[in-house]
């Protein structure tokens, strides 16, 4: 098979992958790997951690492509969403648990929502981040601490002092209206290269 | 096989939806979530637009970073094991899937013939082949040794790289359903609406399958591909109001959506777009079909 990466689709060099193409796991790394990193890095707060779980995302894909369900969504999403689990169990482990005890729960909100400083796509993280403003802060505090700060909703919950079934409704209403939103703004979450 | 759930127990799992999205709840929470997502279209569709926002949310971080590809790149050459058994196991692996039924099938869409293949894929979060694999890899071991001399191994290789080659182009012609999706095709309730259009547009059937919970699908594999800067836009007429529903990419497969429950659709529509999508089409449809009463 030849495979000419870059101009390949990303179901495509998964394919490539799965044949052992380590030029196309070199392009979904170019395509993604800055993504991943900055994913890892923004939830864990430290370069080396992030680094390590970045390798282990690619490294997975290399080992495991059939875990990858195109019709599912995204290879980008597919990526992000490993990324982002591997993150949250460093995050909960106990090494970084005694770390995250010496932080305030508002710190790590904060810290975690830079979208504004960080950004791999100026036009699309402006529709993101507008979509994300225009939630209610009810709704978008939970998400923010769920997914940038690696917390089950029940500790959400109390952060927030809100009640459990509160916060679960709230992350899941949230994510459907910040989806209405993008799409209001022409980002279309779901479908695309598929 | 999962338990049917009462409408009270299926509403309290669709509120954990989002937060198991974004990997908020714990594993014992995550594991009956999962096991819910294998039988059920409709959750299992809500949970991968959750991925979707949840990855626009985290669509930052710069150029990737060279010194860990390196890292990555010097970690494939010490851990790839031979081919000839990696191959077997992956051919053992798709022959169970194939044999099981419970596993669905994932179609990964390919420019052309050789770069186009089928395999044997987990159910949500599940990973069924595991274990498969691994009974596998004591029988290729002792397939290995009795093999012998390279040249035998060296010919196994080659009649496997052909038997692989046949497996995709047997494949590539079947649809490719997950067992959701295939549930929800099954159901009496669910409509199945056939899309056409003028001549030469597209290459074989389009078909919107709507279930009555208001998610669905749309079997797009006879449209003509796209260039990469155009995607295809589906459309849904409701009450006399013409509505996205999502962006399908340049050359969808099975591409799934979502109206609202109370909602109905009285016609759905394809139009060819620029890559980003429009928020009202002036293009003609490429397909186009209404909803049957």
């Amino acid at each position: 098979m030849v495979v000419d990466a870059e101009q390949a689709s990303d179901a495509n060099l998964v394919v490539a992958v799965a044949r052992w193409h380590h030029q196309a796991l070199a392009e979904v790394y170019r395509r993604h790997g800055g993504a991943v990193h900055g994913l890892a890095r923004r939830i864990l707060r430290s370069d080396t951690p992030a680094e390590e779980i970045t390798q282990e995302v690619f490294l997975d894909l290399w080992n495991h492509p059939e875990k990858f369900d195109a019709q599912r969504g995204t290879l980008r999403s597919f990526l992000l969403a490993r990324t982002h689990g591997k993150s949250v169990d460093f995050v909960r482990s106990e090494v970084a648990r005694k770390l995250r005890e010496e932080r305030t729960s508002r710190e790590t909100a904060t810290a975690g929502y830079d979208i504004d400083h960080e950004v791999w796509d100026m036009a699309v993280a402006g529709q993101v981040h507008e979509a994300l403003g225009a939630l209610p802060d009810e709704l978008r505090q939970p998400i923010e601490l769920a997914y940038f700060g690696g917390h089950t909703y029940r500790e959400v919950a109390v952060m927030l002092q809100e009640p459990e079934g509160t916060v679960k409704s709230r992350i899941r209403s949230g994510l459907g209206r910040l989806r209405i939103n993008l799409a209001e703004r022409g980002v279309a979450p779901a479908g695309a290269d598929r | 096989m999962n338990t049917p759930l009462s409408p009270s127990e299926h509403r309290e799992l669709q509120e954990l939806l989002g937060a198991y999205a974004l990997d908020a709840v714990d594993s014992e929470t995550a594991d009956r979530v999962e096991r819910h997502l294998d039988g059920c279209v409709r959750c299992s569709t809500e949970v991968a637009h959750h991925h979707e926002v949840a990855g626009l949310l985290a669509n930052s971080g710069g150029p990737s970073p060279a010194g860990v590809w390196d890292r990555i790149a010097s970690r494939l050459d010490d851990s790839a094991p031979p081919s000839w058994e990696r191959l077997n196991e992956r051919l053992e692996a798709e022959g169970a899937g194939a044999e099981g039924g419970g596993e669905r099938r994932v179609r990964m869409e390919g420019a052309g013939d050789e770069s186009t293949v089928e395999r044997a894929a987990p159910a949500a979060g599940v990973v069924p082949i595991t274990d498969a694999r691994r009974r596998n890899r004591a029988v290729v071991r002792i397939a290995t040794v009795a093999a012998g001399a390279a040249a035998v191994v060296a010919l196994a290789l080659g009649l496997q790289v052909h038997h692989l080659n046949q497996k995709v182009s047997a494949l590539q012609a079947q649809p490719s359903l997950s067992s959701a999706e295939r549930s929800a095709l099954a159901d009496p309730s669910t409509k199945k609406i056939e899309l056409a259009g003028s001549t030469g547009t597209t290459t074989g059937r389009v078909t919107v399958v709507l279930t009555s919970s208001g998610t669905g699908f749309v079997e797009a594999t006879g449209l003509s591909s796209l260039p990469k800067d155009r995607t295809y836009q589906l459309w849904g007429v409701v009450g006399g109001r013409t509505i996205s529903l999502g962006l399908m990419g340049s050359t969808p497969s099975v591409v799934p959506f979502m109206v609202d429950g109370n909602a109905t659709v009285s016609a759905f529509a394809i139009t060819a777009e620029h890559a980003g999508g429009v928020v009202h089409s002036t293009n003609q449809p490429v397909v186009a079909g209404e909803v049957a009463a």
